[in-house]
């Protein structure tokens, strides 16, 4: 439902593109991330890890470790909660946490943490970490999602599969999810082509260029101080809390600026490590990620393996639809394959589909979220086939999105009837735009594809206070990964009537607000957003009292212009417009100080759906491809600061880039990773990129105050697939596996490979 | 060691330095300075980037494989640095314009890497820019600042280089190949360091205690590029962007080539002598100079010999180089520009071969009067493509002669599978270019760019 007091046009501060506020702490160097805090007194953590992918632990010696000088604390699984068991079933997530962060009886993966060492340099703990001697019985490893699901292959932990897997599936097979409507049989017999095909994707890692790191301090008296780059640090207060047996309140969690998450900084990994080792030294202890660490260590995305048939009439009907969707999220339970499969078939209106989806555990590290996780997978499979479909047919792709497109009103795939979205908007925007009508050059060829996702609300609690002075001081509790103190500062004046740059946003630490979820989900400048309104809102309804109490009239007889308090209605009387400063100058004998507030779960996040659009060429003797073009047309709901908006469109598209064409996981036969670190995985550069042109298209979501849409997430779900149609359509031949590196590219074209 | 050095304009002077101790770990944990941050600690990412001044240009390098020795009488500036005082530097004041941040973590790499370009007049900004890593941004909003700051001038702070202290000679650091030739004759166990873009691998990845070293940076003379006689002799210490500048009027494949085999950051530091004593298979340098019949010079104590440069490289990591002998020079003779180097990456820019090919045929009346063809990531040592060059001597310069000398290929190599390619794709991709060669020769539009891989 719309809200009552919706206002999506007549802005004064929404929609323009002034700078953040962090913008010269991050030039000069003055913005302080996760590694650049220290104490007084501080030692270094390390920690030890896993070399194999699956070994059970027979003995864990740290006397000589713990012998040598400077040594304060080791630490092994011991030394965490022993409260958190493994639950029946899948409500054992906090045990599972507690089994990444230390591993127990077994390392599960490559990289798996075994125990960790504190000392007074850093020299000195990785000195203590290579003399803690580790004995392993190696056991069979799996690491690929497929062979993971065949008879015969290793258990990774058995009995932890749902009720809800089909009998017969291999234990590795731990959840399984079915969604859809209609009677497939009938539609794909309406059909006047059907194509089924297999598609692959490697994992790949969000490539945040900050490593994890965190600053601990917590007493024998269970009371603690954390500093730590995270997406949500009141999460990390409660996993931690729960790891390390704390009351949540007695641990302070402090975000520091972060160095990009991209859904990777969601998790815990090294902050209740670092907080057991400070307990046991009782001094602060500093842990910092290797680059070779992150790789290993932390949740890359989930690898897949699809199979989706697809039923298309001549007209461009599509008359059924099915996918199959294999995750593989590592050695525990959670890889998203219920999104892959959802996600999947979204774009479409479709009378007859079905989607299922396969968790699938292995011996890789714990999967993250990485942007829209599970997403940008299923587009590639099925975003291929709707490609080939039109190629086999003489479709136009975008007409033929535009046919089948999902409307307000149309049933989802997987259940629900669309509210208002704006799909068809994306496609018609990317229809009109240049790009689409340039002719190709000769070897080029071109993508299209559309991606989807839900986006997210959340709890959410703002604080806004104002000063003597009539500014205003804005804590929100969402880290600020991609310049939302910018938007939030922007809501806040808007509402206030006040100069922007009179609003300082920071992001408060768990001390000082309510719970505040994750910035996951897309949520940030949707949800905060929404709340910082409220406050904002909230704060005024309070000016407008004082305004009210200092003229002897009612309440609801002011109201909020401009930044003033003015007399409303025939009775109000006759009095002059007070500004907002005049108010809080003597809010201090007027009532005390003027502080607006907000706390909620908004639940009106509003899906978001994009097409893009992508020129590639391909060497057709080395297999290189170029992407020479790319245009992101995706719908913001609102655009609150539309350069940080574009900002996201391109962020995904360029990381899109990466995972289509180049970025993957090698895991060799020993089940170690091969490539964990930028030299040998590879990100793009900028000559690796086009200038990526954006067109923001603002189908206003009904459950946000100006309209906002969540926009971080959707701009990563259709490269993958765009890309593919453009280098298949280069080259001739259809690439139905990721990363298309040159080799594969060789090998499709029958060429050595 | 004693090191001495300017930070931002400002005299520091250390004594009893740990040889390996990187400017990285110093700024951060000893000055305090956490504006430059560690990304990687293995030089890919760029976000440690530091500019050293010296009198004709700005040098970028990254500085978590820097180790404090290196950095002896030079004028080191940092990003907290780029500013004078509140007054933001113009590439400052655009990234902020531009909004080239977003989580800002790589932004102060970035700057200095940009501070270097704007100081060297380097509009060139894909290329300045090439050693740093965004995740966030896809670089659009960062190359528009770089645009937009290039036409201001460079603040005074940064426009003049004013007289670094050096600290008193030490027996690690010889002011000359003459002095490095006598210590090294007496510690010939001892690591060299040059540039350290490997060495710093080996203490920062490998974790390795190198102990003695020998810093060449002090030695001047070896960085001489001149021509003499009929060859081009390039010093040891000479860096890759000088080595770039000196051969691209010479063979413009080969400058092209290392344009892209290293970031701005890694070529400055990296040493040609470098790169070709530490015998990796995958160095881009060797199969051009083995292509171009480069002699290789070198020296222990006071004696010299010289070796075509492919004797040099016996087995996988060894060489033809006694103890306390070291790389004094390369010598490229003088030759007409046949060469072609085709570089294989899976990214287009600062990443390792999977196949080089440097080719360098010589036709005359229509017969291939002269073929030295060489290969790096094919063998364990960078190799000639001996049996392919056979096939080609004497033969007509046509088709059916390029057919029958790729047979040859498995003949010369049998490359391994690994993670940046399969043997096939070497093999494979390694006579597809012989094929480039000639039609290119032909004059069918190609070029090195396009040929990446």
């Amino acid at each position: 439902m719309a809200l009552d007091s919706q206002k999506t046009e007549g802005f004064k501060q929404i929609g323009t593109r002034p700078d953040r506020p962090d913008g010269v702490d991050k030039v000069t160097g003055r913005a302080r991330f996760g590694a650049d805090m220290t104490a007084p007194g501080m030692l270094w953590g390390v920690i030890v890890r896993s070399p194999h992918a699956h070994a059970r632990i027979v003995k864990i010696d740290t006397s000589k470790a713990e012998a040598m000088e400077g040594v304060k604390a080791v630490v092994t699984r011991a030394d965490f909660s022993d409260a958190i068991t493994p639950a029946p079933g899948m409500r054992g997530e906090m045990w599972n946490v507690l089994e990444n962060v230390m591993a127990d009886e077994k390392a599960l993966y490559d990289g798996h943490a075994v125990a960790a060492v504190a000392a007074t340099s850093q020299l000195a703990a990785r000195d203590a970490a290579k003399a803690i001697t580790v004995q392993y019985e190696v056991l069979p490893h799996v690491t690929d999602v497929d062979k993971a699901m065949e008879d015969g292959a290793p258990v990774i932990r058995d009995g932890t599969a749902e009720a809800s897997v089909p009998e017969g599936m291999h234990p590795n097979v731990v959840r399984y999810h079915e969604s859809g409507q209609g009677d497939l049989d009938a539609g794909f017999a309406a059909a006047d082509l059907v194509i089924e095909e297999t598609f692959k994707t490697e994992a790949t890692h969000q490539g945040y260029i900050e490593p994890h790191a965190c600053l601990a301090t917590l007493g024998g008296d269970g009371k603690g101080e954390l500093w730590c780059c995270t997406q949500g640090h009141w999460n990390v207060q409660k996993v931690c809390a729960a790891l390390l047996g704390l009351e949540t309140s007695q641990l302070r969690v402090t975000a520091s600026e972060i160095g990009g998450g991209f859904g990777g900084k969601t998790a815990v990994f090294i902050e209740p490590v670092a907080l057991a080792l400070s307990r046991k030294a009782n001094k602060p202890v500093k842990l910092v990620m290797t680059r070779s660490e992150v790789f290993r260590s932390t949740g890359p995305t989930a690898s897949t393996s699809m199979d989706v048939k697809i039923g298309m009439t001549k007209d461009g009907t599509i008359t059924a639809a099915q996918g199959i969707f294999r995750c593989q999220g590592g050695a525990f339970p959670g890889a998203p394959m219920e999104f892959t499969a959802m996600c999947s078939f979204a774009p479409y209106n479709l009378k007859a589909v079905k989607q299922i989806g396969y968790d699938v555990m292995t011996n890789r590290p714990k999967q993250a979220a990485y942007r829209a996780p599970g997403s940008p997978m299923a587009a590639f499979a099925v975003e291929s086939v709707i490609d080939e479909l039109c190629n086999k047919l003489g479709l136009d792709p975008i007409d033929t999105r535009l046919k089948n497109a999902s409307r307000e009103g149309t049933q989802a795939n997987f259940g629900p009837k669309w509210d208002r979205i704006g799909l068809v908007e994306t496609l018609e925007a990317a229809k009109a735009h240049p790009h689409y009508a340039t002719p190709l050059k000769p070897g080029q060829g071109r993508g299209i594809s559309c991606g989807f996702w839900f986006n997210h609300g959340g709890e959410t609690a703002v604080m806004l206070a104002l000063s003597e002075d009539g500014t205003a001081q804005l804590a929100v509790g969402t880290p600020d990964i991609g310049g939302s103190r910018a938007s939030m500062a922007m809501m806040a004046a808007e509402e206030l009537g006040i100069p922007y740059e009179n609003v300082r946003c920071t992001i408060a630490d768990t001390a000082s607000l309510g719970y505040n979820e994750i910035s996951h989900g897309s949520r940030v400048t949707y949800a905060s957003g929404l709340a910082t309104i409220e406050a904002a809102r909230d704060a005024v309804k309070k000016l407008c009292a004082r305004a009210a109490a200092k003229w002897g009239i009612p309440e609801d007889a002011v109201k909020w212009e401009d930044g003033c308090a003015v007399p409303s209605g025939p009775n109000a009387g006759d009095h002059d417009p007070l500004p907002l400063a005049k108010i809080t100058a003597k809010m201090g004998a007027t009532g005390g100080p003027i502080v607006g507030h907000f706390e909620a779960t908004p639940e009106g996040a509003g899906v978001s759906f994009a097409t893009h659009i992508v020129d590639a060429e391909v060497d057709q003797e080395t297999g290189k491809t170029n992407v020479s073009r790319y245009t992101v047309v995706q719908d913001a709901g609102k655009a609150i600061h539309p350069t940080y908006v574009e900002g996201q469109f391109q962020g995904g598209a360029a990381q899109g880039i990466g995972w289509a064409l180049n970025e993957e996981y090698i895991y060799g036969e020993d089940g170690r990773l091969q490539n964990a670190g930028f030299l040998d995985y590879r990100i793009p550069v900028a000559s690796d990129l086009p200038m990526i042109d954006t067109v923001i298209v603002e189908v206003p979501n009904p459950g946000h105050p100006y309209g906002v849409r969540g926009v971080g997430e959707t701009s990563i779900c259709p490269p993958l697939a765009a890309i593919a149609n453009a280098v298949s359509n280069a080259a001739g031949v259809r690439l139905k596996q990721l990363p298309m590196s040159p080799p594969r590219i060789l090998k499709a074209l029958g060429k050595h490979g | 060691m004693d090191v001495s050095f300017l930070l931002n304009g400002e005299t520091v002077e250390l004594s009893g330095v740990d040889p390996t101790h990187t400017l990285l770990d110093w700024l951060r944990r000893t000055a305090g300075l956490t504006g430059t941050k560690e990304g990687c600690n293995e030089g890919d990412c760029g976000a440690c980037t530091v500019m050293v001044r010296e009198p004709d240009r700005a040098v970028s390098l990254n500085a978590c494989i820097l180790f404090l020795p290196q950095l002896n009488g030079k004028s080191v500036w940092t990003v907290e640095g780029a500013a004078a005082g509140p007054d933001l530097h113009p590439v400052q004041q655009a990234l902020v314009d531009y909004h080239g941040s977003q989580c800002g973590f790589c932004t102060p790499g970035f700057v200095m890497a940009m501070v270097s370009a704007h100081v060297n007049g380097d509009t060139a900004h894909d290329d300045a820019l090439a050693g740093n890593l965004c995740r966030c941004t896809g670089y659009a909003p960062i190359i528009r600042a770089a645009e937009a700051a290039a036409q201001d001038p460079v603040p005074p702070h940064l426009a003049e280089t004013s007289t670094a202290p050096s600290a008193a000679p030490s027996p690690h650091a010889p002011r000359s190949s003459d002095e490095l030739a006598a210590i090294y004759a007496e510690q010939p166990d001892a690591t060299l360091v040059a540039g350290a873009t490997d060495v710093g691998l080996w203490v920062n990845k490998a974790l390795r205690d190198l102990d003695p070293v020998i810093f060449l940076s002090g030695c001047t003379d070896l960085r001489q590029i001149k021509s003499v006689g009929d060859s081009l002799r390039i010093g040891a210490m000479a860096d890759m962007n000088a080595v770039r500048d000196a051969v691209t009027p010479l063979f413009a494949s080969y400058g092209e080539m290392i344009r892209r085999y290293a970031s701005v950051q890694v070529r400055n530091a990296a040493t040609i002598g470098g790169n070709i004593a530490n015998g990796s298979p995958i160095g881009d340098n060797p199969p051009a100079l083995i292509a171009l019949d480069a002699v290789l010079h070198l020296r222990k104590g006071d004696t010299r010999r010289s070796l075509p440069i492919e004797d040099f490289f016996i087995d996988y990591g060894k060489q033809d180089r006694a103890p306390g002998e070291f790389v004094e020079a390369v010598s490229i003779p003088h030759q007409p520009d046949r060469l072609k180097c085709y570089k294989l990456s899976k990214r287009f820019d600062q990443d390792i071969s999977a196949v080089l090919g440097c080719f360098n045929v010589r036709v005359e009346d229509g017969h291939v009067a002269y073929a030295r063809i060489a290969f790096g990531g094919m063998a364990a040592t960078p190799k000639r493509a001996a049996q392919v060059e056979a096939a080609l001597w004497g033969q007509p310069w046509t088709e059916a002669t390029i057919r029958a000398a790729q047979a040859h290929f498995p003949t010369d190599f049998a490359p391994i599978d690994d993670m940046r390619a399969s043997a096939v794709y070497r093999l494979g991709t390694a006579q597809a270019m012989l094929q480039r060669y000639f039609a290119e020769d032909a004059g069918l539009a190609s070029s090195v760019l396009e040929v990446s891989a």
